[in-house]
């Protein structure tokens, strides 16, 4: 059989309950039960959490779409009407042209303002408002654990498990208990993570996708013949990891870089629901 | 007339006290006022000698004792009121009501003096009297309001007045809930009226050929660009769902019951709100400056008439 993707040590040990109690469909939450005793499954199942940071910022224009934002606004300007403030400065500019040719009359200045001083103070106060940076330290430093980097980009949450004797990356997960819904184990993997820190919300009841995967041959047991693991959106509305957790365990990776963490075929599988932002 | 506010005053304020004192109800309280005002001009001038006369019959009618005395005031008044004014016709038994001992002499006096008044009167009705009466009146005190009805009793007809007087306001509601609503008005769409002023109107731009060339191959390198990403989006989004598609199938061969629950629809999650990106993250720390702003949205209400 061809070498499985993935080594996985599930505890030989562990009996699975999945098929004790029959099922009793009714009320959603936890009167869930497991399946009716049906053998001819011996997938173990697990839910796991692709939990996304949404971008803070506006992705930077391409060249084409500079320049077509450029037209647009001179072509605004071209069918629009004059402002009052376009017809102030056009009525000063005729008085400055009287004054010029000596024609002009004294007449007591009113304006003593004139559009151009106002012009003057605007943008000098334009100039003295700092921003939020758009490019952070962390992009500098291309520091991967932290939360606030690439703003304009969607990140996602990956993990680094240990699976038999490796420690591989992967989205967090974790195995399913009889009892509960897919998306409430995503939710417990959400909880365990970071102790009740990070705030997300989960967008429906269905999973984006899936990854199946059989166990090595020196690893399968008698009701385990593999994976699947099931992955579940959601959107990070607040807090973020603690200073205080092991660093080198989690990261924040782009679309882009989650090609350096995660393995071939199991990158392949999330790809296809990660939009390309 | 300079003085009728000031008599319409005066017998405004004096007509309500009059009334009783004019022991007159039939003619109602219409001649009350001026005759109150003959009372109370009567009774001023008359005081002094009335006290005296009074004084001087003092011991000559203290047998009679107050009441006789007022008795006597009153038709005393009356009498030479009466013949103050020989166009007024007096009601026969009006006169008659309180014979004194000391005035009905004076009393029948007047009343003989009248009788031919109002036995000329009599035989006409009184609204020629009231007119006669009026025409006196105006040329005294002008235009003062000579009627002041007392209170009616309510009749019968009444609450059905008002009834229909609900009536008729109930289907002016229905008409006007028929009628179509006024709608709210759209700001954007109404062109304030200071923009239709020729003096903004900008001089048309003449474009060189290069500068129309350029635009016109932008224009078409963007639409082409527009559509590529759009076609983007679309595969992007077919992706999404064909993975969701094959998760919920392989769900399904594995565990049925997991995939019921997972094909419930989430009623927690709409309402989705979220803000969006802007084109710099937020500062850390930031002070906005001091002030208040005044809200001066207009807020129009559009009731629902409900039949």
């Amino acid at each position: 059989m061809a070498a499985p993707t993935r080594r996985t040590v599930l505890g030989l040990a562990r009996c699975w309950r999945r098929f004790e109690s029959p099922w009793s469909l009714g009320s959603r939450s936890l009167t869930l039960a497991a399946a009716p005793s049906n053998s001819a499954s011996p997938w173990r199942l697990m839910g796991a959490l692709c939990l996304q940071r949404p971008p803070l910022v506006s992705k930077q224009l391409t060249p084409m779409q500079e320049e077509m934002a450029a037209l647009q606004q001179q072509m605004e300007i071209e069918r629009s009407l004059y402002s009052d403030h376009e017809l102030r400065a056009l009525d000063e500019a005729e008085q400055l042209e009287k004054k010029k040719s000596d024609l002009y009359e004294e007449k007591d200045e009113k304006n003593i303002l004139l559009v151009q001083d106002l012009e003057d103070m605007w943008e000098q106060k334009f100039l003295q408002f700092k921003p939020g940076a758009r490019i952070t330290d962390a992009d500098v430093k291309n520091d991967r654990s932290s939360l606030h980097r690439k703003l304009d980009r969607n990140l996602i949450l990956l993990v680094k498990d240990k699976l038999g004797d490796q420690d591989v990356w992967m989205l967090p997960q974790a195995e399913w208990q009889p009892g509960e819904t897919l998306r409430q184990t995503a939710e417990r993997t959400l909880a365990t993570l970071s102790e009740n820190n990070l705030e997300a919300k989960f967008l429906g009841n269905a999973p984006c996708g899936h990854y199946k995967f059989k166990f090595p041959q020196a690893v399968r047991a008698e009701g385990s013949l593999g994976a699947k693991i099931f992955f579940f959106k959601a959107l990070l509305l607040t807090g973020d990891f603690s200073p205080a957790v092991e660093k080198g365990r989690h990261v924040w990776a782009s679309k882009e870089e989650l090609g350096d963490y995660l393995k071939p075929k199991y990158l392949a599988q999330v790809r296809r629901f990660l939009l390309d932002l | 007339m300079p003085g009728s506010p000031g008599a319409r005053g005066l017998s405004g304020s004096r007509a309500p006290p009059a009334s009783p004192r004019s022991a007159r109800p039939s003619r109602g309280a219409g001649r009350a006022a001026p005759a109150g005002r003959g009372h109370r001009a009567a009774r001023g001038a008359r005081r002094r000698p009335r006290g005296g006369a009074a004084s001087g019959a003092g011991p000559g009618a203290a047998a009679a004792g107050t009441p006789g005395r007022e008795a006597a005031r009153r038709p005393d008044r009356r009498a030479t009121h009466c013949a103050g004014r020989t166009a007024e016709g007096r009601a026969p038994g009006s006169g008659g009501r309180r014979p004194g001992g000391m005035a009905a002499a004076a009393l029948g006096a007047a009343w003989r003096a009248l009788r031919p008044a109002s036995g000329l009167l009599g035989a006409r009705p009184t609204q020629t009297g009231d007119a006669r009466r009026r025409a006196s009146l105006l040329s005294f005190w002008g235009l003062v309001p000579t009627r002041a009805e007392p209170l009616r009793k309510k009749k019968k007809v009444d609450p059905k007045k008002d009834q229909a007087a609900k009536e008729r306001l109930k289907k002016r509601i229905r008409r006007l809930e028929k009628a179509t609503q006024e709608l709210i008005p759209i700001e954007d769409f109404i062109t304030p009226v200071k923009f239709l002023n020729q003096a903004r109107q900008r001089p048309p731009v003449e474009l060189p050929f290069e500068e129309s060339e350029r635009r016109a191959l932008l224009l078409k390198k963007w639409s082409l660009y527009k559509q590529r990403e759009h076609e983007l989006e679309r595969a992007a989004i077919a992706s999404l769902l064909e993975a969701q598609r094959e998760a919920l199938q392989e769900l399904e061969l594995t565990a049925p019951e997991l995939h019921a629950e997972a094909t419930k629809r989430d009623s927690s999650l709409f309402p989705f709100e979220r803000q969006g990106p802007d084109y710099t993250p937020p500062i850390a720390n930031y002070q906005p400056p001091e002030g208040r702003y005044q809200d001066i949205t207009k807020v129009y209400t559009q009731v629902e008439f409900k039949r």
